[in-house]
Order: structure tokens, then C-alpha cells, then sequence
């Protein structure tokens, strides 16, 4: 078995050779076949410049031989294989690196700002040119997760979780470059480990040690809410701890077992939460009721959720990543594992405009680029960081951030993912 | 399958065709009946159909036509004989028949009266003179004849009045006397003739009795080695000779299927002659009185001399320098042989055998020595006797990889705690510091400097309260570090700050309590307990007010301290303590108290106030003790390399010692939800073990160990200082020598 009879189609008007069967080896590689496409494209137009090309066979990725990889997946070689390809997203390329003054332990990045929470007890706000804008300082202690709520304009929102079981709602003010503390959220009685804000931008959920998650609204007003106080409490230390007004939550979801690691939201009416009790919950907010639970074997370090392919990602300490399909009723449904890091899984993000690409970062100092049709091996390392990594994120243009213990963040950016965004 | 239908259907062809051949044969049958009922009038005509019937058969016994002569008349007997035959194979055979063939025989007869064929038949020569046969001649010795002749009459014997003198002058003058004999059968004397005298000559001598005949006629070789032209007969080869022989088959078939049936014995090894040839001197022993005994043992035997012994041996077998040498060096013990094996060329020149007494002594003392009882032995597979275990893959969750480091400390890390809400590690290390680790993160988010080594830290299990024990020189520090939520913080300083009412008890003087002020207050330490004594360890109560403190001072009786935080009391439980304490433990549910001390552990009912309960170790010195969170079980590492598990239920001596660790076991735990405990050693290792305990009194705790840990770098021979569980999931925390903490999960 030397030839083989394939045909190439693609999603991608740019790169459209005829729809007719070719005959290739059987022993060809990715390599070869990228060729074969270049060539054709060269032959109907002249002006046609060499594109690397990545290919799917049924919808996996090519990454050995054309003829073991149809045997391992039980593909028949008498027929005509359809073969798609895409064009191959080219290494991402760190571009900036951004040093703090103490291990990051979050980041959240909108097209033009990034926001980092720091374990120096602050939050940093830089330009997606690796500029420092700004400093949030306020919390008495580390600064666990931070998160954008909404820009209008110039002012923004954006808030900060701590270790000192409280979070912050800031006003900053780009132009002015003038950070005020609105509201300061108090309820929790662990360490506030994750805060997400619901995709309005009128309310945030946060997520504890205590193994609570508190809805509060989001919305700046000018009155605290009534704290009930123990009465044997001293007012006066009070007082002089305040920063902002004080605010209360607007909802508690009390269920873990555990303290919670990560939370988000999947609509406007549902959060997702995950914990070290070993268990994804879902929670309808209006209501405050858990629906669904998704049963793991070990401790969730962090999840994420792409509207896009509707799968939730989750890191664990077993090193592994877990695609779940969050709508399985009670099941525990793993739909796909993906298995490359040697440390826990710290951080995962899927893309935002691609549905099947996400970035995963670990505590063996590696930021992961993965596709889940290749689901062997990731499809590239990044491996800037000296240290663990704690966080990472991607924006919706494009551009990857990765933080960690060797207190830098950097940022990469891949051209194809830009093309993505663009087509 | 297809072979036996295959099978079944010749089987039913050849079926059918017997049933052809027999309807066939009825057929004739019938027909011949017919044909015998007119079988007068047409004879000749039957004679042909038989000779038909002959020819139709020939192929059958083509071989019998060969083997006939050529002649014309032997045809016809040929014919003949294959009538015979036809008629033999008639199965029922009628009257008429027999007719048949009778007349035919007849026919025969006549031809062989024509022949005479016995014209030359020398076969029975039968003396006819006389007829009364070849019988003893001494039967008729009394009577006056001899016999009868042909015709019935008395042969009378011949007179004899010979006498011995007769008979002598008849040899002296007869000169025919030495040819004459007597024929016995008529008693007559025959003079023979000189043919006669001249056959008996020839037949004395061994030669033919025809003197004509020539016994060195030369030979006409008819098959020679030669080879000749021309074959000497024309015949084509037999059938036979190529085809292999169905009859042979069967037989040999038949052989094999009676020896695969066990029918038939093979023939025995012709080899297995040697009870013919040698002389077994042992043979008969078992047979004796002495063997039917059931505890006999028979004596040693001599081992039979080999080829070293012999008076000239190959070779092969005689010292070479070298092996001399090796001989004469050696003891003579561990010599191979007690002598040098020596060649002579003859069994004369062998000298006196210089050993004789020698050997014989030796001989009579294994004799003597030899053992008289015989040691009962079981046969047991060795496999059998290890118990069966399930895998460590289902024991599962258990700590498995190296998943973090906490690095910081700069000297070796003695001991850690665990907070009761999992989210904090407090370590205290040889540089004087305490340092409380976020475990998730593996960052050190505070550190507390008091001052000197710190032996043990032990977080407060209460959950309600955030304290920290720390043991250090003399010393055991109370210490706040905030990590709580505020409420906690604040009752945690309640209780510390507890009215004090100074009743002085009888702990009065031993210890002192003092609140500590400026920078240690800040940096979080609350109370400082002096003891008189170095503080090796300190444990809390589950309830986590009682806190007690082992200073280890050999045969003291000030060793332990429990001391209530909250009342600010100390007190020496023990009037008197057995040997030096090495840990002590508050049972988790019930008012016991655990002490082990170098050889055994200890167990006081606190509120009786006396000793419940004394385990015996055995081992040289134990090292560490651990109280399972049931409370029924203990388990303790000792520096002699064991981990001895005790089930309180069953007994004293430990239920099960695990020997795995290579040196001195520093340091054992349980985890408090998961069936799992581990112990840490010198040697660098933390042994992950799965002891699942039940609630059935009958069964014993399952222990599986699952899990070798490595990681820790061994400085200054120490290995893993101190091993600790994470209180909810299954991960283990390790501290070490190299100043390193590590989480394993």
C-alpha cells in the first residue's frame, strides 16, 4: 500500500483547490501534504505565496503518517479519504513580559487593558503594550483573583479578591488615571479565591475558602449596606479598617463541601463552580438552587467555559484536563482528557473566538496551547516562565497572557489567531 | 465436522451398495434355485455360469492366477480350485450343491488315477513283513512268535540256543560275523552285503548315501549379485511392493491405539538391567523390622566411590600443580576431597591405604551424629503463604506524585502542621523560625521568628480557634497567626486571654506562664509556657484546650506536662514515669492518654487515673507514635527500621510490623478521613500504606502499603524529619533535612 486516494476541501475561501480525488502517499506527512496544497494553489495562482497547512482527518489532527494515523483510528484506506485543512497556526511568539514585584496570582486582559492581581497585596493595570498604568493597592492582604466588570468610556470597574476575605469594587478613571474604592465586600469568611462577573455586568459571584459563593450586585450606589454587627465587637476598629462602602451580598449558594476554587458564568442566569471537594456545580442564580453536579476524582484548581463549542474545561491537581459537558444531568461525563503537564493544572482558558483552542498553564512551568482535535499532545509549549504559573488568559483579540511565581506576566500573540479573529 | 458427514455419507453409500450386492445375490440365489430345480437337464450349462461367475471375479484374485505353473494340466486344477473357492464364498450352501461339487471331485479323482501319482512316494516305507508296527519288541519276549504277517499269521522267532560260548566261537571263526545284525522285526540275522556295509560306511563318514551323487557339482547361480542384462523374470512388480500395505496399517494402528489405551506395555528400557548386575546393599533395608517405625531414619550411606578414587585414574581427574597447590592450601575442611587422587599403572603397585583409620573414624562418627528424628516439613508454596493482597490501583486516592515545594527555611525542617481547614501549613525549622505556607500556592506568607530551633509546632484541631503550638529549647510558645477569619482570630485571643485566676496548683513552679509584649506580640506569639526542661514535643487535645509537652529525661519523674490554655493550669500527670518519653497523644474521642516511651507505649484512662493498657513494641526504641482517628488503632516507628501497627482490641503485641524503611523511622501519621497512614525514614522515603480498619471485630485491619515516596535530598544522614496528612484530601506533606517541605498528591 503505497498510494492512497484522498480529497482536500477547507472551510477557507482563501485556499480552495479543485474537489477532486488525488492520489498521495500513503507515507506522506504533514509536511508533504503542505506542500501538495502549495503547490496546487501555486498552479491557479501565480501569485500564490507558500501558506504552512495543518490537516484534519476526520476531524483529528495529522500528526504522523498519513496511513498509521488512519490505521490507529480505524479509518479504511480503500476508500477516498476527505482530508480538510486548515491553515496552521504558526508558534505564538511572547511579546511583551511584564515584571511585577511579587508572584501574579491572576490575570484578566480586555482588548486594551490588563488587569493583574499580585501576592504584593495589590492590582496592577497595564496597557496591552506592557505599559504600567497603574497601581490598585487597598487589600490587607494577597490579592487572589481580580476581574473587569464594565467599561464605559473612560471609567471602568473592575474588582479584586483577597486573601483578607474580602473584595473590592473600583472606579478607575483611564484619562484622570485615578483608581477610587466603591464598595467593599464583606460576607466571606475565608479567602476570597475567584470572582467572575456576570456577562451584564450587573452582578459578580465570588467564590471562597469558606465554600460559599456570594452574588453580589455590581452596580457602584452612594449607601452602604447595614452590616449586622456582633455586639460585643469594638465599632471603632471597624471604622478604621473601611475602604469604600461597605456592601453585602445580594445571594449566597452554600453546597460545597470544600473550599471553592474557581467560578464563572455561563449565562446571565447561571454560574458554574468548582472546588476542591472534587465536584462542578451549576447554580441558577434567580432562584439560588443547584442543578447539576459533575463528579470528578480529584480537586478542580480551575474551570473555564467556551459559549462557542458550550464544553467546560477544568484543571486539576492530577494533572490532567477535562472537557464536561455541563449539561449532562448529574453525570460525570468526561468528554475528553487532555494529558501533557507534569504539575496540577492551575489555570485553563478556551479561546474566545476559536471553538477549539484553549491555553492551559500549570506548576510545571509550562503554558500549554491545545486543540481539542488534537488531543494527543498540545500543540505548542510555551515555555517562558522561570517558575509555576498561576494564571492565564486570552482575549478576544488574540492575545494570550500568562502569569506566575517568577513575577513576570507575559504576553504572546500567534498570527493565524489573529486571522481568526479577523475572518 | 464436514469430515464425519463426509464420512457418514460414504458410509451410507457403501450401505447402500451392500445392499445392492445382497439384493444382487438374493437375486442369483433365486435364480440359482430355479436353475437347481432343472439343475439335471442342464449341469453343463451351471458349470459355464460358474465359470462365468469365476471370470467376473478374476480382478479379485488376479494374484492366486499367477502363482500357477504353465502347464496345461495344472489349468485345469487352477480351474478347478477357482470353483472351489466360488463355492466356498456362496454363502448357504443347498444340497444340490454339494452334488455339484461332489461330481466334480469324481472328476477329479479319475484324472488322478490316470496319474499314479503315487508311483514314487517313498514317504512311509513301511516294514510289511511284520505288522505289528513300531512297537517295543520286548512285548512278545515271553511268547514264541514275533509278530503277524500280511496275511495274519504267526511269525515265529528264530531258534536260538546260542550261548555266550556259541557266540564267541561264532566271532572268532565267523568271518561274516561283524557284517551280520539282527532284524528285530523279524529276529532273524542278516548278513549285508558290501553295498550295504560299503552305505553304513559312507553315512559313519557323513556323506551322501548315493555314491553317485556329486556334492561338488558346480552351482548354477539362478539370482546373483550381478547385474545382469535382462531381468530374470518378465513379471511386472506387485502391487505390494508400492503400495503400502492396508493389513500392515491396521495392525500397527490397532498397536498404537492398545498403547495410547494403556492395553499394552512398550518395551522397558533394555538399560534397566542393573538389579541383574549389580548387588544393591541397601535394597533390603526398607523391608526391615526398622522401617515399618514410623520416626526411622535409616543411616547415612557411603557415597559411591567416583572416578578420583580410582588406583588409576583418567587424566582428567589427576591434580594438576596448580589444583595441588589450591589442595594444599587449603583447609583441610574445605577441602573438596580428603586426598590427591594418584595414578599406578597396575593395582599391584598401589600402596597401603594411609587413611584407613582415618576414614573409618569419620565414618563411625556420622554414623554416630547422624540425626535420629526426622524434622516434619510441610510442603508449602511459597506463593501460597503471602497473603493475597488487593492492588494499590484500587486502593486509590493516595499520594502519588511530588506536586509542590515549599521552599524558604534554612535549616532542616523538624516538624509541620496542618491547620484543620487544609488552607495553611505551618512548619518549624532549626533556624529559629516558624513559617506558615498557603499550600495551594506554595507561598510563604509569614514567618515568625522566636528565637531558637523550633522542635514541634502543632496547630490547634479546633477549627473554632487559629493557634499554633510551638516547642522550642525550654520552651512552648502559643502563638496567633491570624490566618482566620476575624471571629476566629477573636475567640482564639479570647481564650488565650482568659480571666486568670491565680490558684497556684500543684503544677505550681514547674512551669511558667507569661503573656509576651512588644515585638513578639506583633509578630503573633501570644503565651509563652517555660518548662524547667528541653520541650521535645507538644500535642493537643481534639478539643483543643488541653495541650500536652514532653520534655524527655530519662527515668524523671517530670517528663510530661498537660497544661489547659485556657485556665492557664499546668500539671504533672504521672507520679512516676518508666524509661524516657519519646511522644505522647490524646486519644480523639475518649479520655485516654498515649504515652510511648523507648520500648512501649502506654495507655492512661485520664479520668480513673490509671494505666488501661501496656503495649509492647518490639522494637529498640520508638521513635514516633501515631493515634488512629478512630482511636482503636496506633501505629509506631521506631529507629530500628519498623513500623508496628497496633489494634487495641486484639492485643498488646503489635498486629502486624512492617519492615520497609531502610534506617531509622522518624516519623508516622494517620489520615484523618482517608484508610491511609505513612510513615518517613532516614533514608530519604515516605511509605504511603492503605490500613483500612472495620467496624467487625472479627476482621483485622487491611494493610497494603501502596506508595514509596522519594524526593527529599538526605543532608547529614537525616532524611524526612516529620510527615504529616493534609486533614481533607489525600496528600501528604513531607519535611525534610535539605530544608524543603513537599507536598505529595
Amino acid at each position: 500500500m503505497s498510494q492512497l486516494q484522498a480529497r482536500f476541501f477547507t472551510e477557507n475561501k482563501k485556499y480552495v483547490v479543485d474537489d477532486v480525488p488525488f492520489s498521495i502517499p500513503a507515507a506522506s506527512e504533514v509536511q508533504d501534504l503542505s506542500n501538495v496544497i502549495n503547490k496546487l494553489l501555486e498552479a491557479k495562482n501565480a501569485s500564490h505565496t507558500t501558506v504552512e497547512f495543518d490537516f484534519l482527518v476526520r476531524g483529528l489532527f495529522l500528526r504522523t503518517q498519513l496511513s498509521s494515523h488512519m490505521e490507529t483510528e480505524g479509518i479504511s484506506t480503500e476508500d477516498v479519504v476527505e482530508i480538510e485543512y486548515v491553515e496552521r497556526l504558526t508558534a505564538p511568539e511572547p511579546e511583551e513580559c511584564m515584571m511585577h514585584d511579587d508572584w501574579i496570582s491572576s490575570v484578566a486582559a480586555d482588548s486594551e487593558w490588563i488587569l493583574t492581581g499580585s501576592y504584593d497585596k495589590t492590582a496592577r493595570i497595564w496597557s496591552v503594550e506592557g505599559k504600567a498604568v497603574m497601581t490598585v493597592a487597598g487589600h490587607s492582604d494577597v490579592v487572589k483573583d481580580v476581574a473587569w466588570v464594565k467599561r464605559d468610556g473612560l471609567t471602568s470597574l473592575l474588582l479584586t479578591a483577597s486573601l483578607d476575605q474580602t473584595l473590592l469594587l473600583w472606579e478607575w478613571n483611564s484619562e484622570r488615571n485615578k483608581v477610587k474604592a466603591r464598595h467593599c465586600c464583606r460576607g466571606h469568611t475565608g479567602s476570597v479565591d475567584t470572582v467572575a462577573t456576570d456577562p451584564t455586568g450587573s452582578k459578580f459571584c465570588s467564590g471562597s475558602w469558606d465554600k460559599m459563593l456570594k452574588i453580589w450586585s455590581a452596580v457602584p450606589t452612594d449607601e452602604a449596606d447595614e452590616v449586622e454587627e456582633p455586639g460585643d465587637r469594638p465599632r471603632k476598629k471597624q471604622k478604621t479598617q473601611q475602604l469604600g462602602l461597605t456592601r453585602t451580598p445580594l445571594m449566597t449558594l452554600s453546597g460545597h463541601n470544600e473550599a471553592v476554587s474557581s467560578v464563572l458564568w455561563c449565562d446571565s442566569e447561571e454560574v458554574c463552580s468548582a472546588s476542591w471537594d472534587h465536584t462542578i456545580r451549576m447554580w441558577d442564580v434567580e432562584t439560588g438552587e443547584m442543578k447539576t453536579t459533575l463528579t470528578g476524582s480529584k480537586v478542580f484548581n480551575c474551570i473555564s467555559y467556551s459559549p462557542l463549542c458550550r464544553r467546560l474545561a477544568s484543571g486539576s491537581t492530577d494533572r490532567h484536563i477535562r472537557l464536561w459537558d455541563p449539561r449532562t444531568k448529574d453525570g460525570s461525563l468526561v468528554l475528553l482528557s487532555l494529558t501533557s503537564h507534569t504539575g496540577w493544572v492551575t489555570a485553563v482558558k478556551w479561546a474566545p473566538s476559536h471553538e477549539h483552542q484553549l491555553v492551559s498553564g500549570s506548576l510545571d512551568n509550562l503554558v500549554k496551547l491545545w486543540d481539542t482535535r488534537s488531543c494527543k499532545a498540545p500543540l505548542y509549549d510555551l515555555a517562558a516562565h522561570e517558575d509555576k504559573v498561576f494564571c492565564v488568559d486570552w482575549t478576544e483579540s488574540g492575545l494570550m497572557l500568562s502569569g506566575g511565581a517568577d513575577n513576570k506576566l507575559y504576553t504572546y500573540r500567534s498570527s493565524a489567531c489573529q486571522m481568526d479573529v479577523g475572518a | 465436522m464436514e469430515e464425519s458427514s463426509k464420512r457418514s455419507e460414504q458410509r451410507k453409500e457403501m450401505e447402500k451398495e451392500r445392499k445392492k450386492g445382497e439384493k444382487k445375490r438374493r437375486k442369483e440365489e433365486e435364480e440359482e434355485e430355479e436353475e437347481i430345480l432343472i439343475f439335471n437337464h442342464k449341469s453343463a450349462e451351471k458349470e459355464k455360469e460358474d465359470e462365468d461367475l469365476s471370470d467376473s471375479e478374476d480382478s479379485v484374485f488376479s494374484g492366486l492366477e499367477d502363482s500357477g505353473s504353465d502347464s496345461e494340466d495344472d489349468d485345469d486344477d487352477d480351474e478347478d480350485l477357482k470353483v472351489d473357492q466360488n463355492l466356498s464364498q456362496q454363502e448357504e450352501e443347498e444340497e444340490e450343491e454339494e452334488d455339484v461339487q461332489s461330481s466334480l471331485k469324481k472328476k477329479d479323482e479319475e484324472e488322478e488315477v490316470k496319474r499314479d501319482e503315487y508311483e514314487h512316494d517313498s514317504s512311509d516305507e513301511e516294514d510289511i513283513r511284520n505288522t505289528v508296527g513300531n512297537i517295543p519288541m520286548e512285548w512278545y519276549k515271553d511268547f514264541p512268535h514275533i509278530g503277524y504277517d500280511l496275511d495274519g499269521k504267526k511269525i515265529y522267532k528264530p531258534i536260538r540256543n546260542k550261548d555266550e560260548l556259541d557266540d564267541f566261537l561264532d566271532k572268532m571263526e565267523n568271518p561274516d560275523y561283524w557284517r551280520t545284525v539282527q532284524d528285530k522285526q523279524t529276529g532273524s540275522d542278516v548278513v549285508l552285503s558290501d553295498e550295504q556295509v560299503e552305505l553304513v560306511k559312507r553315512l559313519q563318514r557323513g556323506q551322501f548315501g548315493d555314491v553317485n551323487f556329486n556334492e561338488y557339482q558346480p552351482q548354477v547361480e539362478f539370482f546373483t549379485q550381478e547385474v545382469m542384462l535382462h531381468p530374470v523374470t518378465n513379471r511386472p512388480a506387485d502391487k505390494r511392493s508400492f503400495i503400502p500395505s492396508l493389513l500392515e496399517k491396521d495392525k500397527v494402528s490397532k498397536l498404537v491405539h492398545a498403547i495410547k489405551m494403556g492395553w499394552i506395555k512398550p518395551r522397558r528400557d533394555s538399560r534397566d538391567d542393573s538389579r541383574g548386575r549389580y548387588y544393591d546393599l541397601w535394597a533390603s533395608e526398607d523391608t526391615s523390622n526398622l522401617a515399618r517405625h514410623r520416626m526411622h531414619l535409616p543411616a547415612p550411606k557411603i557415597p559411591l566411590p567416583g572416578h578420583h578414587e580410582s588406583y588409576n585414574p583418567p587424566p582428567e581427574y589427576l591434580f594438576t600443580d596448580e589444583e595441588r597447590a589450591l589442595w594444599e592450601q587449603q583447609d583441610p575442611v574445605d577441602r573438596k576431597f580428603p586426598f590427591v587422587p594418584r595414578s599406578f599403572s597396575s593395582l599391584r603397585l598401589v600402596p597401603a591405604f594411609p587413611r584407613f583409620i582415618h576414614e573409618r573414624f569419620e565414618r563411625c562418627l556420622d554414623l554416630y551424629l547422624c540425626p535420629r528424628q526426622r524434622k516434619m516439613r510441610v510442603n508449602v508454596n511459597p506463593e501460597d503463604l503471602i497473603p493475597k493482597l488487593p492492588k494499590p490501583k484500587d486502593l486509590q486516592p493516595f499520594p502519588t506524585t511530588q506536586s509542590l515545594v515549599y521552599r524558604g527555611h534554612s535549616g532542616l525542617v523538624r516538624s509541620i502542621s496542618v491547620s484543620p481547614s487544609g488552607q495553611w501549613l505551618a512548619s518549624g525549622s532549626d533556624d529559629g523560625s516558624v513559617r506558615f505556607w498557603e499550600i495551594c500556592s506554595s507561598r510563604c506568607l509569614k514567618t515568625v521568628q522566636v528565637g531558637g530551633a523550633v522542635k514541634s509546632v502543632a496547630w490547634n484541631p479546633n477549627p473554632s480557634v487559629c493557634l499554633l503550638a510551638v516547642a522550642l529549647d525550654s520552651a512552648v510558645l502559643i502563638l496567633s497567626p491570624a490566618l482566620a477569619d476575624r471571629q476566629v482570630v477573636l475567640s482564639s485571643d479570647r481564650l488565650l486571654s482568659a480571666p486568670q485566676e491565680a490558684e497556684p496548683i500543684e503544677g505550681d513552679g514547674l512551669v511558667n506562664w507569661s503573656d509576651t509584649e512588644g515585638e513578639e506580640l506583633n509578630q503573633g506569639i501570644r503565651l509563652k509556657i517555660q518548662h524547667p526542661k528541653a520541650v521535645q514535643q507538644v500535642a493537643w487535645h481534639t478539643k483543643g484546650d488541653y495541650l500536652a509537652s514532653v520534655m524527655p529525661d530519662h527515668s524523671s519523674h517530670l517528663q510530661v506536662l498537660i497544661h489547659q490554655v485556657s485556665r492557664r493550669r499546668s500539671q504533672n500527670p504521672f507520679r512516676k514515669n518508666k524509661g524516657l518519653v519519646q511522644s505522647v497523644s490524646f486519644h480523639p474521642i475518649r479520655p485516654y492518654f498515649f504515652v510511648a516511651t523507648q520500648r512501649s507505649v502506654r495507655i492512661y484512662n485520664l479520668v480513673k487515673q490509671d494505666l488501661t493498657k501496656k503495649l509492647h513494641a518490639n522494637s529498640k526504641w520508638i521513635s514516633s507514635m501515631a493515634v488512629h482517628p478512630g482511636g482503636d488503632h496506633v501505629i509506631c516507628g521506631s529507629y530500628d527500621c519498623k513500623l508496628s501497627w497496633f489494634d487495641l482490641d486484639l492485643s498488646t503485641k503489635p498486629y502486624r510490623m512492617l519492615r520497609h524503611h531502610r534506617k531509622a523511622v522518624r516519623s508516622v501519621a494517620y489520615h484523618r478521613l482517608y484508610p491511609l497512614f505513612a510513615s518517613a525514614a532516614d533514608d530519604g522515603s515516605i511509605i504511603v500504606c492503605h490500613g483500612t480498619v472495620y467496624n467487625d471485630l472479627l476482621q483485622n485491619p487491611l494493610i497494603v502499603p501502596v506508595k514509596v515516596l522519594r524526593g527529599h535530598v538526605i543532608t547529614h544522614e537525616l532524611g524526612v524529619l516529620d510527615v504529616t496528612f493534609h486533614p481533607t484530601q489525600p496528600w501528604i506533606f513531607s519535611s525534610g533535612a535539605d530544608a524543603t517541605i513537599r507536598l505529595f498528591t
